[in-house]
C-alpha cells in the first residue's frame, strides 16, 4: 500500500481507552488518518508509543519525523480515572481543622441509590487515623478567629512519615474564604519528609463546602504521584523522540492544557476522555457557535449523553467518580449502562431486561467466542443481520452461531419467543434505554429535544441513531463517519481552556462595583496568558441551594439579572420578579481558541454508489425482515443521497438508516440522516 | 388474559411506566419553589390504573412507598361518574381522603383516552406550611388534628380544565407561606400534566382495550417477584415489638407490636397488641402504616423490586382501629411519617429477621436534632435544621452501619448540609462534627457511630426539640449484634449552666452552645466473629476503644496500638472464656 502524502505541520490526538488506544492525525490540508492499537493498562504510555509507531509505519515515516512536524499533540487519558477505579493511588494523609476531620467519611450521607441500603459506601480514601486535626480557625467572614497551631502540623507530619504516607491533602474550615492558613501548612509540610506531594484545597478548587472541597483535594492527592509521574515521563519521552512542544492534556472541562499546568491538579483529568465530546460536537457542524446538538456516545457498555445548546455545553462543579465527589469544573455528561456489550437477561419472574450490566472486553459478547454465555446487544444485532459475521477491527471475530445459541438459551426459550423475536426485543429495549437517557437530561435542563440534531457516535452509536432520533421527534440524526474514534477526533478540536474561581458572597443589587471589579481583575491576572478571558458569575435567589452560572460583561449587574432570570425560567419554569439575587462565586474562563480548518471534503462522485451486497435484515416491528442494501463507507462521498433502509459498513462502525429515512453525505463527509424524509 | 401478552411489549411498558413517574419527579424538582421539594426530595410521583391500583412509583421518598392507591381510591369513591377529562383532584386528609398526614398533599389527574378513564397521574408532596398551630407544619403541642393545619377532603381543584378560583384562594388563605404553596402546587399540577400526556401516548400505542391487560401484566410480574421473596422466608408466626416511650408530653409505656405470619406463599402482617393511640402527634394513619410496612418489606429484599401494589398482593395488613398504627379521628398525626413509621419499620425488620436471619437488618438509631429559629443580625428570620447532628444506621451482612446519616424512613436519602454553607446562612459558629467513640452497636458488622455535634448559636433563639433518640438506646442489634449507645442533647448557656434537653418542647435562650450527641446504630451478628483486622482498624480510627475491643469483640490490641495481639485474641475468643 502506497503511503499517503502528508502536508506538514499536522495535529495528533491520542485517546487511551480501556481496550484500544485511538489516534487521529490531521494534516494542514485537512486530511484525516485514524489508527488503533491495543491499550497497555499496566503502562498506558506504551499504548501511546505503540499507536504512534503503528502510525509511523503505516505512513511510511520515521517516528521522529512524525513527531517533529506535529504542531499540536493533544492527549486524553483514563490514567486518573483508572487509578481511582482500581484503587491504586497513593497512601494519603489529611489535615483538617480540629473538630472536622470526619467530613470526608460522613460524606453528607450521599448514596447513589437510596433504596440499596445494603451496599456499603466506597472505601474512604483516607482512614480516620490518618486524618489529623490542626488547631486554628478562619471565621465565616474570612478573618482569623484563632491562630494556626503549626506544632500540630509538625506532629501530623511525624505520624505521616511513620505510617508511610506518600501524599498529603489539606482542607481547613472556611479556607475558600482565605487560604492563608492552608498555605502556611503547605509551607511547613514542604520542609518535612512528607512534603513532596501536597494538595491544598484552596488551591485545587476553592469552592464553598468542606465535604466536596476536601474530597477533591484528597482525590487530587491520591492520584497525583501516579498521574503526574506518568505524564511527565510520557512528555519527556515524546520530546526526546522529537516532539517540539509539550503535549496538551484534555481536562474534564472539555479544554486542553499543557502538561506542566496539569501537574499540580491532576484531579482535573477524571473526565479526560469523554469531555472530548465537546470538541467532537464542534466538529459536527458548520456553525458551532449556534449549534443545537444532543450526542449519544455509545461504546461497549455505556452511553454518554451530552447537550450542546446554542453552541454551549454546560460546565458544572459536580462530578462523581466511583462514589467520590469532586467540585472540579466538568462538562455535564449523563451516563447510562447501555452499549454494544450490554447484557440482556430474564428475571426470576419472567421479565426481559437489558442492562445495566455489561460483558466488558472479556469475555465480551457471546459472539466473540471468549467464553461469554450471556447474550448482549451485539449478539442481537448479529442475529438480526445488521452486523456482518467475521473479523472485526482489533482482532475480534463475530461468530453468529454463538450469538444465536446465547439468545436462544437465555432469552428466547424462557420467554417463549423465536430467536429472532427475542433479538428484536433486546434491540428495542436498548433503544428505549437510550431514549429515556436523552429525555432525562433534556427534561432536567429544560430543553425540547425536537429542536436538536441527534449525534450518534461511539462504535455502536450509528446503529441506533436513526431510531432514537425518530422516537425523540428530532428531524435529523448525524452519524459521524469516524464514530469509533469520536473522542480522539474531539481532542483535535478542543480549545485550550482553564477555569478560575473565587467564592464571592454578595447581594447582586447592592454589591460595590469597585470590589467586584477588583476581584475579577485578580482572577483575570491569573488567566493572563490566555487570549480570551470570559467573566462568569454564579447567581441564585436568596435561600436556594444551587446557583445558576451566567456570563457577565464588565460589571453590568442589571444585565446579569436579566440573563439569570431568562436562564432560571428555562431551567426551573419560574422566576421571582424583583427577588433578591445573591452572588456566590466569580469565575474567569481563559481560552485559546484552536484555529482549525474543517477536514478536507472528499470530492463527490457523479455516479450513484452501488451497494456491495444485499442482506436479510430485521428493520423494525412494523416492517420485519427485508432485503437491505449494504454499502461500503468508502463508496459514499459528499453530496450522495440515498433512501433507507440501508446499512453502511465503515472501518470503526456500522450505520443503520431506517426504512422511512433519507441519507445525505454532508460536506464534512459525515452521514446526515433526515428522519422520516424518504421520498 | 395476561398469559397471551407479548413479553417484549410487557417489558417496554414496565420501563415506560417507571420512566413516566421519574419524569414527573424531574419536573417537580425543576419547577418547585420550596427547598423541601428540590433539596430534601420529600415527595413521590406515582401512577395508578383506572381502579386506583398503584402501577408505578419509581420515584419518591421511601416512606411514601405503595400508599398512593388509598388517595386514588378515595377519589373514585367520592366522585364516581363525576370524574371527567381535564379534572385535577386535591386531597390531604388522612381520616377521610386516603392521605398519610396533613402536610403531604396529593394532586391526582385522571387520564382519559377515547373517552375512557385509563389511569391517574399523581404526586404527593410535603408543603412548606399549611396553617395550624406552628409554622412549618410540625406542631409538637398538637392534641387534635385541628391543631395541625387545614384538612382537605377529596376536592376537585380543576374542573374541566378550569381552576376553581374560590378554592385556590381558600388554600392560599390557610398558609403562612402563600408564595411557596402556590408555586409548589403549580409544580405538582404541571408534573401530572406531563405524566398524563405521556400516559395518553402509551395507552394509544397499546390500544385502550389492551392497555389494561398490560397494566395487569406489570402488576402480576411484581406479584411473582415478591412471591419469590416470600419463598425465602421460613414459614411460621414471627412476633416483634418496639417501645414508644413518650407521647410528646411525658413518658408513657406503649408499644408497636406485630405478628408476621408466613404461610402458603402469603404474608399476614397483624398489629394486634399495639397500644392505643396517644395524645401527641405521632399517631399513624392507614396509608402511612401501610407505606411503612411496604417500605420495610421492599428494603428487606431487593432494591429493584417493582414499587407497585402488585408487589404486595400476597400481603395482608391488619391495623386495629384506635391504636398507634390506625388512630381514630381527631387524633393528631403529623409526625407519623417519621415516628411511629420508624418503629413500624423496626418491628417489621425484627420479625422478618427471624424468618430469614441472613437478610436481617439491625436497627437505625433515632434522631436527636432540634430546630433553631431566631433573627439574623440583619433582622431577617431564620430557621436552622440541625440535621448535621444526625443519627446512625444499623449493620447488615457484609456492611457496617452508616455513621451519621439521614432518617431511617428515607433510608438515608436526606443529604446533610455542609457546615461552611450553614455559617454563611445562619448566625452560628461550628465547633465540631465528629464520630463518637464506643457508640456503634457491636456486631460482626457493627452499627454506625453517632456524632458529637457542637455549634455556638450567636444570637437569642428558639430551640424546638425533637429528641426521640434521647434516653434509652433507639437502635437494636440483630442476629447476635447489640444496640448502639443512646443520645443526648445539651444546651450550655453563657453563665455556664447546662440544660439537658427534653424530647419535645420549645424553649427560648440567649446565645448558647448547642451540643447533640447522636445515638449509634445497631450491630449485626456476633461481635466475637468480627474480622480482627476490622476491629484493629476501628481501634486505630478511634471508633472503638481498645477496652471495648477486648470486652465486646474479644480482640486484644498490642501495646504499640498498631497490631493485633493474636495469642491473647485467640484466648479471648475461645469458647470457654465467652460463657
Amino acid at each position: 500500500m502506497s503511503s499517503p502524502r502528508l502536508s506538514s505541520p499536522w495535529r495528533i490526538g491520542v485517546d487511551v481507552g480501556g481496550t484500544f488506544t485511538d489516534m487521529v492525525l490531521r494534516d494542514s490540508a485537512g486530511a484525516v488518518h485514524i489508527f488503533k492499537a491495543p491499550s497497555v493498562p499496566a503502562d498506558p504510555s506504551q499504548g501511546v508509543l505503540g499507536v504512534l509507531r503503528l502510525a509511523a509505519q503505516q505512513l511510511d515515516l520515521p517516528l521522529s519525523a512524525l513527531l517533529r512536524d506535529c504542531a499540536l499533540f493533544v492527549h486524553g487519558s483514563t490514567v486518573a480515572t483508572n487509578t481511582i477505579l482500581e484503587k491504586k493511588g497513593a497512601k494519603v494523609g489529611l489535615l483538617t481543622t480540629e473538630g472536622f476531620r470526619d467530613s470526608l467519611e460522613i460524606r453528607r450521607g450521599i448514596r447513589e441509590n437510596q433504596w440499596d441500603h445494603r451496599a456499603p459506601f466506597p472505601e474512604v480514601l483516607v482512614p480516620r487515623y490518618l486524618r489529623q486535626p490542626v488547631h486554628g480557625r478562619i471565621g465565616a467572614d474570612g478573618k482569623e478567629l484563632a491562630p494556626l497551631a503549626l506544632e500540630d502540623v509538625d506532629a501530623a507530619a511525624r505520624l505521616f512519615a511513620d505510617e508511610g504516607v506518600q501524599s498529603v491533602a489539606v482542607c481547613l474550615f472556611n479556607s475558600f474564604l482565605d487560604g492563608t492558613h492552608e498555605r502556611s501548612v503547605g509551607k511547613r509540610l514542604a520542609a518535612t519528609p512528607v512534603g513532596k506531594w501536597v494538595s491544598l484545597s484552596s488551591e485545587v478548587m476553592p469552592t464553598m463546602g468542606e465535604y466536596e472541597r476536601g474530597s477533591t483535594a484528597v482525590v487530587n492527592a491520591y492520584v497525583a504521584p501516579t498521574v503526574t509521574g506518568y505524564l511527565r515521563t510520557l512528555d519527556e519521552q515524546l520530546r526526546q523522540l522529537g516532539l517540539p512542544r509539550s503535549l496538551l492534556m484534555l481536562q474534564s472541562n472539555g479544554g486542553a492544557v499543557p502538561v506542566d499546568q496539569i501537574a499540580e491538579r491532576p484531579v482535573m483529568l477524571v473526565l479526560s476522555g469523554p469531555a472530548a465530546g465537546v470538541g467532537a460536537l464542534k466538529g459536527c457542524t458548520d456553525r458551532p457557535e449556534t449549534a443545537n446538538l444532543i450526542s449519544v456516545e455509545i461504546g461497549g457498555t455505556s452511553c454518554d449523553v451530552m447537550v450542546m445548546a446554542k453552541g454551549e455545553v454546560p460546565v458544572t462543579d459536580a462530578l462523581v467518580i466511583d462514589g467520590y465527589h469532586l467540585t472540579t469544573p466538568s462538562v455535564e455528561i449523563h451516563t447510562v449502562g447501555a452499549g454494544g456489550g450490554t447484557i440482556a437477561w430474564v428475571d426470576a419472574a419472567g421479565l426481559l431486561h437489558v442492562g445495566p450490566q455489561g460483558a466488558g472486553a472479556r469475555p465480551g459478547p457471546a459472539a466473540y467466542g471468549f467464553g461469554g454465555e450471556d447474550p448482549t446487544v451485539t449478539d442481537a444485532q448479529l442475529v438480526l443481520g445488521r452486523l456482518r459475521p467475521g473479523p472485526l477491527a482489533g482482532g475480534v471475530t463475530l461468530d453468529a452461531r454463538l450469538a444465536r445459541e446465547a439468545i436462544d438459551t437465555k432469552l428466547a426459550k424462557p420467554l417463549g419467543l423465536s430467536v429472532e423475536e427475542a433479538a428484536a426485543g433486546v434491540v428495542r429495549l436498548l433503544e428505549q434505554n437510550l431514549l429515556h437517557a436523552v429525555e432525562r437530561l433534556s427534561i432536567e435542563r429544560g430543553h425540547n429535544p425536537t429542536a436538536f440534531t441527534l449525534v450518534a457516535a461511539g462504535g455502536a452509536g450509528p446503529m441506533h441513531g436513526c431510531v432514537v432520533a425518530n422516537a425523540l421527534g428530532c428531524q435529523r440524526a448525524l452519524l459521524p463517519r469516524r464514530a469509533g474514534a469520536y473522542c480522539a477526533m474531539g481532542m483535535l478540536q478542543s480549545d485550550v481552556r482553564q477555569d478560575y474561581l473565587k467564592v464571592f458572597l454578595a447581594d447582586l443589587d447592592k454589591v460595590e462595583p469597585a470590589s467586584l471589579e477588583q476581584a475579577f481583575v485578580e482572577l483575570e491576572a491569573r488567566a493572563g496568558a490566555f487570549a480570551i478571558r470570559e467573566r462568569e458569575v454564579d447567581l441564585r435567589y436568596e435561600g436556594q441551594q444551587w446557583p445558576v452560572r451566567v456570563s457577565f460583561k464588565g460589571i453590568d449587574t442589571a444585565a446579569a439579572r436579566r440573563t439569570f432570570e431568562a436562564e432560571h425560567q428555562r431551567l426551573f419554569g419560574h422566576i421571582q420578579p424583583g427577588g433578591r439575587i445573591d452572588i456566590t462565586a466569580l469565575r474567569v474562563v481563559g481560552r485559546d481558541p484552536l484555529d482549525w480548518t474543517p477536514p478536507a471534503a472528499r470530492p463527490g462522485r457523479s455516479d450513484k454508489p452501488k451497494p456491495r451486497e444485499t442482506r436479510k435484515v430485521w428493520l423494525d416491528p412494523a416492517n420485519g425482515w427485508r432485503d437491505v442494501p449494504i454499502y461500503a463507507g468508502a463508496d459514499l462521498t459528499p453530496g450522495c443521497v440515498l433512501d433507507g433502509p440501508l446499512l453502511i459498513e465503515e472501518s470503526t462502525t456500522t450505520a443503520f438508516v431506517g426504512p422511512h429515512d433519507r441519507l445525505e453525505v454532508d460536506t464534512r463527509d459525515d452521514f446526515l440522516v433526515h428522519i422520516g424524509a424518504r421520498s | 388474559m395476561t398469559d397471551a401478552l407479548d413479553p417484549v411489549t410487557l417489558a417496554l411498558v414496565q420501563n415506560r411506566l417507571d420512566h413516566i413517574s421519574l419524569q414527573m419527579g424531574w419536573v417537580m424538582t425543576r419547577t418547585a419553589r420550596s427547598p423541601i421539594f428540590s433539596q430534601s426530595h420529600d415527595f413521590s410521583c406515582f401512577i395508578s390504573d383506572a381502579r386506583g391500583t398503584l402501577i408505578s412509583q419509581a420515584d419518591g421518598i421511601p416512606i411514601h412507598t405503595g400508599g398512593g392507591g388509598f388517595a386514588v381510591r378515595a377519589i373514585l369513591r367520592d366522585f364516581k361518574d363525576a370524574i371527567a377529562p381535564e379534572d385535577v383532584f386535591l386531597l390531604n386528609d388522612p381520616y377521610t381522603a386516603g392521605g398519610n398526614h396533613l402536610p403531604d398533599w396529593v394532586i391526582a389527574r385522571p387520564v382519559f383516552v377515547a373517552g375512557k378513564l385509563v389511569a391517574f397521574a399523581c404526586n404527593r408532596a410535603h408543603q412548606a406550611d399549611i396553617g395550624g398551630g406552628a409554622a412549618g407544619t410540625y406542631n409538637s403541642a398538637a392534641t387534635e388534628i385541628f391543631h395541625e393545619g387545614i384538612r382537605l377532603p377529596v376536592l376537585k381543584l380543576i374542573e374541566g380544565g378550569k381552576t376553581r378560583a374560590d378554592l385556590w384562594r381558600l388554600l392560599l388563605l390557610n398558609t403562612r407561606l402563600p408564595e411557596a404553596l402556590e408555586g409548589d402546587l403549580h409544580a405538582m399540577i404541571g408534573s401530572t400534566r406531563i405524566g398524563a400526556e405521556r400516559l395518553v401516548l402509551l395507552v394509544e400505542e397499546l390500544g385502550v382495550e389492551r392497555a389494561g391487560d398490560f397494566f395487569e401484566g406489570v402488576l402480576a410480574h411484581a406479584d411473582r417477584r415478591f412471591q419469590g421473596c416470600i419463598d425465602r422466608l421460613a414459614e411460621g408466626v414471627w412476633c416483634a415489638e418496639e417501645a414508644v416511650d413518650n407521647d410528646c408530653f411525658g413518658p408513657i409505656d406503649s408499644r408497636i407490636a406485630v405478628a408476621l405470619t408466613v404461610k402458603d406463599r402469603r404474608l399476614i402482617v397483624d398489629f394486634a397488641g399495639t397500644s392505643p393511640q396517644i395524645q401527641g402527634f405521632k399517631n399513624s394513619s392507614v396509608a402511612n402504616s401501610t407505606s411503612a410496612v411496604f417500605m420495610a418489606l421492599a428494603s428487606f429484599f431487593e432494591p429493584d423490586l417493582p414499587k407497585n401494589e402488585g408487589a404486595f398482593r400476597s400481603v395482608e395488613i391488619r391495623l386495629p382501629e384506635g391504636t398507634l398504627v390506625n388512630a381514630r379521628a381527631p387524633a393528631p398525626m403529623t409526625m407519623n411519617t417519621v415516628f411511629v413509621a420508624h418503629e413500624i419499620v423496626h418491628v417489621m425488620w425484627k420479625a422478618l429477621g427471624q424468618a430469614l436471619p441472613e437478610r436481617a437488618s439491625a436497627g437505625w438509631s433515632k434522631a436527636v436534632h432540634s430546630v433553631t429559629a431566631g433573627l439574623r443580625p440583619d433582622g431577617g428570620r431564620y430557621v436552622m435544621y440541625q440535621w448535621a447532628g444526625a443519627p446512625a444506621g444499623g449493620g447488615v451482612e457484609g456492611r457496617d452501619g452508616f455513621h451519621l446519616i439521614g432518617h431511617l424512613i428515607t433510608l438515608g436519602g436526606l443529604t446533610l448540609p455542609n457546615l461552611e454553607t450553614y455559617e454563611q446562612l445562619y448566625p452560628a459558629r461550628f465547633k465540631r462534627q465528629e464520630l463518637r467513640c464506643d457508640t456503634a452497636g457491636p456486631g460482626r458488622f457493627r452499627g454506625g457511630a453517632g456524632c458529637d455535634y457542637e455549634v455556638e448559636i450567636l444570637t437569642p433563639a428558639d430551640y424546638a426539640f425533637r429528641g426521640e433518640g434521647v434516653g434509652a438506646p433507639s437502635s437494636f442489634g440483630s442476629a447476635g449484634g447489640r444496640a448502639g449507645s443512646s443520645g443526648e442533647v445539651i444546651l450550655a448557656l453563657a453563665d455556664g449552666k447546662e440544660i439537658h434537653a427534653p424530647k419535645y418542647g420549645v424553649v427560648r435562650h440567649e446565645p448558647a452552645t448547642y451540643r447533640a450527641l447522636s445515638p449509634g446504630g445497631g450491630g449485626y451478628g456476633d461481635p466475637m466473629t468480627r474480622d480482627p483486622t476490622r476491629v484493629l482498624r476501628d481501634v486505630r480510627d478511634g471508633i472503638i476503644s481498645a477496652a471495648a475491643a477486648e470486652r465486646d469483640y474479644g480482640v486484644a490490641i498490642a501495646a504499640n496500638g498498631r497490631s493485633i495481639d493474636m495469642s491473647r485474641t485467640t484466648a479471648l475468643r475461645a469458647p470457654t472464656s465467652r460463657s
